[in-house]
């Protein structure tokens, strides 16, 4: 329930239905992912704290880390995110086709941040013996990265949801708000990746 | 009749397609801010500068993200109002349970030597 402006262009920032102007679905994402903000302050503040304060035989998180490979999965999802808001930006101006495409690049993005972390979840466990039971640091790291790990794959799913629908017909410029949402979600895990990256892995490397 | 039509779009239209070249840069901004926080940490400075670095780097990227992916540099103020109400009792928390937990005493008591262990209690 987009508002039209006079020239009949849809205005996809502001909504004069609500009291607002603020489209109720973008409101409610907002208020998600404020709440989503907390829930991921306390595990990144947990793993932090065990850092800090490492009981005796913690292994070092330099030897089990792999920079390079985390590097390339922050170079993914931050090109996912820019996909996700070309996707958004077909959607206002109609192109259905440029859309798919973003959509599933996006994808594409998402399921190889999601292959990375399973090679990486699969090597600590098996290679470098880090399980998320037999010391803090895997119990801590792997409840954190999984968590992230979870809402990618979530993102993923709607995120392939939105592409198969876009094809029934229905999804027309003035759902944008629908892929609006999406892609709010979307960017949201990245910029938690983006602190996750920084507190989680490259703190090890000073 | 056309004219005045085409007119009235051309605002709307010129920014999405201004939108599609700052996304694409910004993206390329991005990866390059990745790049020096890799740098950084291979840097030979004191630790405190390297931290502060990297701090500054990611919030950089945060705020990039935040105001130009996710749009609230052209929505609404409430939204950047309500988002940042959720991200400055995040920050809180965080910040309080690590000058809560960071401190010496906090110190799990299993790395403490056993006659600091009987001397504490």
């Amino acid at each position: 329930m987009s508002s039209t402006a006079a020239a009949g262009t849809i205005d996809h920032h502001h909504d004069s239905t609500t009291v607002t102007g603020i489209p109720n679905k973008k409101l409610l994402m907002w208020a998600f992912l404020a709440s989503d903000c907390m829930f991921f302050g306390c595990l990144i503040s947990t793993h932090l704290i065990y850092r800090l304060h490492p009981p005796p035989g913690t292994p070092n998180a330099r030897d089990v880390f792999s920079i390079e490979l985390t590097s390339f999965s922050t170079f993914i999802l931050l090109m996912s995110s820019l996909m996700m808001a070309l996707a958004v930006n077909s959607i206002q101006k109609g192109n259905l086709k440029s859309l798919r495409w973003s959509l599933l690049t996006t994808i594409l993005f998402g399921l190889i941040f999601l292959g990375c972390q399973v090679y990486e979840f699969r090597n600590f466990v098996y290679e470098k013996h880090l399980t998320i039971t037999n010391s803090i640091l895997g119990t801590t790291f792997f409840t954190l990265t999984g968590t992230h790990g979870l809402h990618v794959l979530i993102g993923v799913i709607w995120l392939t949801a939105m592409l198969i629908y876009s094809f029934t017909g229905r999804l027309t410029e003035k759902d944008s708000i629908d892929v609006e949402s999406m892609g709010l979600y979307w960017h949201f895990v990245d910029i938690v990746w983006i602190v996750i990256f920084t507190a989680v892995y490259l703190l090890e490397y000073i | 009749m056309s004219a005045p039509a085409s007119t009235a779009h051309a605002p709307g239209h010129e920014l999405e397609q201004s939108k599609f070249w700052i996304f694409v840069q910004l993206a390329m901004l991005l990866a390059v801010i990745t790049g020096l926080e890799l740098v950084t940490v291979y840097l030979p400075f004191m630790k405190w500068i390297l931290i502060s670095a990297l701090v500054v780097l990611s919030t950089v990227k945060f705020m990039f993200v935040i105001f130009y992916f996710m749009h609230l540099r052209w929505d609404k103020a409430f939204c950047t109002i309500l988002f940042f109400i959720g991200l400055i009792l995040a920050g809180g928390t965080m910040w309080a349970l690590l000058k809560l937990f960071g401190v010496a005493d906090s110190k799990p008591l299993t790395m403490l030597e056993p006659s600091a262990i009987v001397q504490a209690a």
